[in-house]
């Protein structure tokens, strides 16, 4: 039977296990989240491993920052082989340290870094296209819909720059938020909060952007391909300047 | 008059500056709002395709000069607004929490004179920076003809300051803008370049050219560049096509701005500015504008066909930046990767080299990917034009236009 390896939910969790499986030499048919749901042919395995605590610092120490962003950023994407690009780029920076990120001609590689790519480059751009609306009690309030799951990595970012507002960032494809309360950010699950929608008064500002926004346009530049290409059109839907248009 | 008004009027006014980049600065959010991303933030693409990435606006589009080609000058009848300071800061504090924009743009048409203006640009950015603490980015225009130390005081408070050059030589700029002077741009550009520092213009200054106003050739435009970047360290200069928005017997009568030129010149700048190319390695006397067809780079690679092929896994970093459809990110791959490995054809389609550009002009291991028989100038050019679409749906409207 294939073995399919199951972790609790979390990186931390996840790189316990992958650690385990390589240092004990064990090839995974696959590695899935606790609730996966085995075909016929596969065995599941729930090792119950207790989490290492330093595996932070371990890779950290042991293969450098870079690979532990690395190993970060394909956690967060929404790719479904992405727990076995993991262990495979893992034992190789394991076996080639000093080069990793060079090697290229490794199929696992050039996943992970295609992947790293692709998540950094949507959360740089959801930092630009996330739209707050102050709700009556001032706090900001943004809805997202990230492809891949970028809420800690905005989180991370408005923490810095929105130090003295309370803000919430909610991510409607996984059904989280991250709440800020002018000291750190908190990452929940959104029904533990219900937003109502007569909170979002209409708002003074965003008319004025509105504005400035049909303003700003040459028209004898027009060029709507280009636009859709830097700004795609799935994350329209909350981009008050353009969503009147999808 | 309404403050939505004053911000149509006013972003109208400001909306021909190109610039709108928030990169090069790393100011920290100690207290208050906002800070800088070194690698700067789009926010927004407007229908041109722009980025927005700052509130681009005028203090005022009232404005003492009389430059033929400018929206804003004296002898135009349209509607005039002034800004407030505390109005500016209000709608850039207000986009900024609502992540609409980066930071602020903020220009001004000359009221009264240099000085005036510009110690009411200070005044508005003091503001924003002392009485309301916001860390964001801000780029101000410095006001040529300014005091020195009103110069001096303006880039103490911002990211980047930049003043326009506007035309490429003195000549255009004397027939187009009779009452701006090019000594008077240059001195703040030298200026900034002497003093700049962590705490002063800490991203730099840019300038802006318009492109087809006057009848420059592309030779003229990048040797002009060429001494802005070597003279004054410029991080950019823009290139805006000439769009008429006035009717001057001195003004050509365009149909459309040129826009295909202004994309040759931007390919053209990233060719000065990272593959270490000289101007006359792109354009000459003897051929003084570019080709319209193919870009700088591949058009370079036609005329200079004896360097060529060249072999991935020897040739320096300089050497494989020359490759059409190698850029600056699959160049510095090559580089590193091949220490580690030998490098195939499918390794550089994996690491973002053009293959359908680059074949003509590499060997892997000595190895062509295509019948080297057939590497003939005509046979690349005419192969590396058809494989553009764009560019043949361009000019087939042309043709069909011709009859139509």
């Amino acid at each position: 039977m294939d073995r399919v390896y199951v972790y609790q939910e979390g990186f931390l969790n996840l790189l316990t296990l992958l650690k385990y499986l390589i240092a004990n030499k064990i090839k995974p048919f696959n590695i899935k989240e606790e609730n996966y749901e085995a075909s016929l042919l596969e065995e599941v395995v729930d090792l119950r491993l207790s989490l290492n605590k330093n595996i932070l610092e371990e890779i950290k120490n042991k293969l450098g920052v870079n690979v532990l962003k690395i190993l970060y950023y394909v956690y967060l994407s929404n790719d479904n082989n992405k727990e076995l690009i993991m262990y495979y780029f893992y034992l190789n920076a394991l076996k080639y340290p000093d080069t990793i990120t060079l090697r290229r001609d490794l199929k696992c590689v050039r996943e992970a870094l295609k992947l790293e790519k692709y998540v950094g480059s949507e959360a740089h751009k959801l930092k630009g296209f996330v739209r707050f609306k102050e709700l009556n009690n001032k706090v900001l309030y943004a809805k997202i819909k990230a492809t891949n799951n970028c809420l800690e990595i905005l989180a991370n970012h408005f923490k810095r720059r929105l130090k003295e507002e309370y803000w919430i960032i909610h991510d409607e494809a996984r059904h989280i938020m991250a709440i800020y309360d002018k000291k750190d950010y908190y990452i929940i699950d959104d029904n533990l909060l219900k937003m109502e929608d007569n909170k979002l008064s209409k708002d003074k500002y965003e008319d004025l952007w509105l504005t400035f926004f049909k303003t700003i346009a040459i028209k004898e530049r027009e060029n709507k391909t280009v636009q859709r290409n830097f700004m795609p059109k799935k994350y329209w839907e909350n981009i008050i300047e353009v969503r009147e248009e999808k | 008059m309404e403050l939505k008004d004053k911000l149509r009027i006013l972003a109208d006014s400001a909306k021909y500056d190109a610039s709108c980049s928030s990169s090069g600065s790393n100011r920290q959010n100690k207290y208050g709002m906002g800070n800088t991303s070194i690698s700067g933030i789009c926010h927004s693409f407007s229908s041109d395709g722009r980025c927005i990435s700052l509130l681009k606006i005028l203090m005022s589009n009232c404005c003492i000069f009389n430059c033929k080609y400018c929206l804003n000058r004296r002898s135009n009848n349209i509607q005039r607004a002034t800004f407030t300071p505390e109005e500016v800061c209000e709608i850039t504090l207000n986009f900024y929490r609502r992540n609409y924009i980066e930071g602020l743009f903020l220009s001004s048409g000359i009221i009264k004179d240099a000085d005036y203006t510009m110690k009411l640009l200070i005044e508005t950015i003091s503001l924003l920076r002392f009485k309301y603490h916001f860390n964001g980015y801000i780029h101000a225009k410095a006001i040529p003809g300014a005091k020195e130390d009103l110069v001096k005081k303006l880039g103490s408070l911002v990211d980047r300051m930049s003043a326009n050059i506007e035309l490429p030589t003195k000549e255009g700029l004397k027939l187009l803008a009779p009452n701006k002077k090019e000594d008077n741009v240059t001195q703040i550009m030298q200026y900034v370049k002497e003093k700049r520092n962590r705490n002063f213009v800490p991203a730099g200054q840019s300038t802006q050219m318009i492109i087809g106003g006057t009848n420059e050739t592309d030779l003229n435009i990048m040797e002009k560049s060429f001494s802005l970047y070597q003279n004054y360290h410029l991080k950019r200069v823009f290139y805006s096509a000439y769009i008429p928005v006035n009717k001057d017997r001195l003004l050509p009568s365009l149909v459309k701005p040129p826009l295909k030129r202004e994309n040759r010149l931007y390919q053209a700048d990233w060719l000065l500015r990272y593959y270490n190319l000289k101007v006359s390695d792109i354009l000459d006397e003897a051929k003084p504008n570019f080709n319209l067809l193919i870009d700088p780079k591949a058009d370079y690679a036609l005329r200079h066909l004896e360097e060529y092929p060249k072999e991935i896994n020897k040739v320096n970093y300089y050497e494989l930046l020359k490759v059409p459809g190698i850029g600056v990110t699959s160049a510095k791959r090559i580089i590193q990767s091949r220490k580690v490995f030998k490098l195939n054809f499918d390794d550089l389609k994996r690491m973002g080299v053009v293959m359908k550009r680059a074949k003509y002009f590499i060997t892997c291991d000595n190895k062509f990917l295509i019948n080297k028989d057939m590497l003939k100038k005509e046979f690349i050019e005419a192969n590396l034009v058809l494989d553009n679409k764009p560019i043949i749906e361009e000019n087939i409207g042309k043709q069909l236009s011709l009859f139509g």
